[in-house]
């Protein structure tokens, strides 16, 4: 069985240069392009608020759905010219046919400029027409068209009075994203495409901005003796370079570090020892479809297995004794207590001597629990099984060099042109379903950003990396490219 | 969802009392109640109880301790023609390996509400992937496996410094029934976010797994 190729492109390693991009948590991925239809209406800017509270008084239910991150009012300068030029459905609602509803779409649709109101003589009323703004009324589905135009012919500016002619009450249907954008750039580009939008520097489907940002200053700009993302990753390739030169590796490797402080300490090293020979001769086939190895043997798996025979070894006495009555409750079981055979299946010591340096260190900080927010650096994406024991592990932060879209449990996208290739869709480092969360990276080279682009509502493809996939498919001559698609890290 | 009928039943009863025995066994051991046997051709290979107390390494699951039993005897690929018992629906992560390793069937007591990967929380077992898909079955003693953690966070809570208000360590006895909706296993069937069809909601399963390790300082 050969071993994980690395990177389609291990040459152009050398020289590319490789940065953290946040993964899309499922949520985002899910419902961060949804949108949702509501009712605008123009109005002259004087007589803005007393429209909304006409409609906060008229229509229930106005408020029930959260549009925060959208403008309730909107200069036309600031609109996009689509919405401008909608179709006007009071004008519709109550059309008779008439020879000018066959005019062409193009010629009803106002051109996207400033002067947009006078571009229609019928609507001119001379020189001393007011400033407007488009207000955002509500949500389609909280009111239906017929009783909002009642609603609003009612009033002023809607209504003739004594002394003015109604303003011509025009509704529209337009589209707007339902949830609010999760950075500047998306709500610039929601801005253009839909209606004026805020982003309040929170996110509502994942990490906060801000902790996302601490996390990326701290590993890519690390300060002293401190380890970052760059030396932690290499580390983590020589640890699966090295379990494959012994010939029990298939290639991913897994780095854990522990942050006290500020300061940051290598936990654990360990490389993918999946082909590894059990203890007995009799547990050892080379026969079948076993040439997956032992899934305990994951790089993941390993390091993690590590890191709690660490926390026992520099554990206070209370805790040490706790964990020896547990231990001794099993043998009291009569449950299978070879150990030679379980650390062989389990497969949580070091074999190569750069694991058994970091292994032998004592510098954990004493009594802390699993892998509480500790940091992990892997080659790959893990698989289900991987990324579920960091969820189990409640780990902090974890960055990983190459996706795995068949096998890998962390990404979220699971339809194209969401921000990354087609995956799984696990999306298991934040679910809210789960009890744990953790923030998640991809260390990404310049280049691949470029093309597949990160930022929401894509109008790039991921059709380079579907290429990719699809050559590492279909080339049956290339034993190792199909099977490493196809491999569980 | 995955309470279906089981058939030839009483033949998979006999297994799931032996899984309900090292429950048993972890909960005077003051490990959360949750045991598994596996069986291969009529005979149980492998057993095991959660190994977190003892490891410190909150992935020490109980089929993987009876996982590592068995490798201790048995190629690998004797998983292929190898059924789980185990009392509550195996998690995510469990799943997952349950799958990579090619189990054959899981059947299982009650569902696993927070973590549970085969029908729980995720279809895990026949989500489409790389991996042939497994079939379970899942209800086998339910009401046995609930009690036995209900049983076992009374005594937790029991043991805590600071014990809640009686109310809440009362023992509940009355367990509702599940809803009966049998749906074929299949590669391609389920969908990843498929809400849990059939999951009573009054009885919640308590926090399997990763529990807390409390360290008395
Ligand atoms: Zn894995
Ligand atoms: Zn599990």
């Amino acid at each position: 069985m050969a071993a994980l190729r690395r990177d389609s492109k291990v040459i152009d390693d050398v020289v590319a240069k490789r940065h953290m991009v946040h993964l899309k948590t499922k949520e985002e991925c899910r419902l961060g392009n949804e949108t949702i239809q509501v009712w605008t209406v123009e109005l002259p800017s004087k007589h803005a608020e007393g429209i909304l509270r006409v409609i906060k008084d008229n229509i229930p239910g106005q408020d029930d759905i959260d549009l925060q991150h959208l403008r309730r009012f909107a200069k036309p300068k600031y609109l996009p010219g689509h919405v401008i030029g909608k179709r006007d459905l009071v004008k519709e609602m109550y059309a008779v046919p008439r020879a000018w509803e066959s005019t062409p779409q193009s010629v009803m649709q106002a051109p996207a400029t400033t002067s947009w109101e006078y571009s229609n003589p019928n609507r001119s009323r001379g020189n001393a027409r007011p400033s407007t703004l488009h207000l955002l009324i509500c949500p389609t589905k909280v009111v239906d068209l017929p009783r909002l135009h009642q609603v609003l012919s009612e009033h002023t500016p809607f209504c003739s009075s004594a002394d003015s002619w109604a303003y011509p009450l025009e509704i529209k249907e337009i589209t707007v994203p339902r949830l609010a954008p999760t950075s500047q750039t998306q709500a610039e580009e929601w801005s253009d495409d839909f209606w004026p939008t805020f982003y309040r520097k929170t996110n509502p489907f994942g990490a906060h901005p801000s902790s996302i940002r601490k996390a990326e200053n701290e590993l890519q700009e690390p300060e002293n003796e401190n380890i970052g993302v760059e030396a932690a990753l290499a580390l983590a390739e020589r640890a699966g370079d090295d379990t494959v030169r012994r010939g029990v590796g298939a290639g991913p490797g897994c780095v854990i570090v522990e942050r006290v402080e500020g300061r940051t300490e290598i936990i654990a090293v360990a490389g993918d020892a999946r082909y590894k020979p059990q203890a007995n001769a009799a547990a050892n086939d080379q026969s079948d479809a076993c040439c997956k190895g032992n899934m305990m043997g994951h790089a993941v798996m390993r390091a993690i297995g590590m890191v709690g025979r660490k926390r026992l070894r520099c554990a206070s006495q209370i805790v040490t004794k706790a964990a020896a009555k547990a231990e001794g409750n099993f043998t009291k079981g009569g449950l299978e207590h070879d150990t030679n055979a379980r650390d062989a299946f389990f497969s949580d010591l070091p074999i190569t001597p750069l694991e058994k340096e970091y292994f032998e260190r004592d510098n954990l900080k004493p009594d802390g629990y699993l892998c509480l927010r500790l940091e992990i650096y892997l080659t790959h994406e893990p698989c289900i099984m991987c990324s579920m024991a960091l969820v189990h592990s409640r780990v902090g932060r974890v960055i990983f060099k190459q996706r795995m879209p068949k096998t890998g449990g962390l990404t979220s996208e699971m339809v194209r042109n969401d921000s990354g290739p087609v995956g799984l869709g696990y999306g298991l480092c934040w679910r809210k379903e789960l009890n744990w969360q953790f923030m998640c990276w991809e260390y990404m080279t310049n280049e691949d950003e470029g093309t597949v682009s990160r930022q929401d509502l894509r109008k790039v493809s991921t059709e380079k990396y579907q290429q990719e996939e699809d050559e590492a498919d279909s080339e049956d001559a290339n034993v190792t490219s199909s099977s490493f698609a196809r491999m569980h890290v | 969802m995955v309470f279906g009928p089981i058939p030839n039943r009483d033949y998979h009863e006999r297994f799931m009392r032996k899984a309900i025995e090292m429950a048993e066994f972890a909960l005077a051991s003051d490990e959360t109640p949750v045991g598994c046997v596996f069986v291969h051709e009529g005979e149980v290979i492998g057993r095991g109880i959660n190994g977190t107390n003892a490891s410190l390494n909150g992935t020490r699951h109980a089929e993987f301790v009876a996982l590592a039993e068995i490798i201790a005897h048995h190629p690998q690929s004797i998983i292929r023609e190898t059924d789980l018992y185990v009392t509550v629906e195996p998690c995510i992560m469990c799943a997952s390996a349950l799958r990579q390793y090619g189990i054959r069937a899981v059947y299982f007591g009650c569902l696993n509400d927070r973590f549970g990967g085969c029908g729980g929380v995720m279809n895990i077992h026949a989500d489409p992937g790389v991996d042939r898909s497994y079939p379970v079955y899942g209800g086998l003693f339910r009401e046995e496996a609930i009690m036995l953690l209900r049983r076992f966070y009374v005594q937790e809570n029991e043991k805590a410094p600071d014990p809640k208000p009686k109310k809440n360590r009362e023992l509940k006895t009355e367990i509702l029934p599940v809803t009966v909706t049998p749906v074929p296993v299949s590669q391609n069937a389920t969908p990843i976010d498929t809400p849990p069809v059939g999951t009573p909601a009054a009885v919640a399963t308590p926090v399997l797994g990763a529990q807390e390790v409390k360290i008395k300082k």
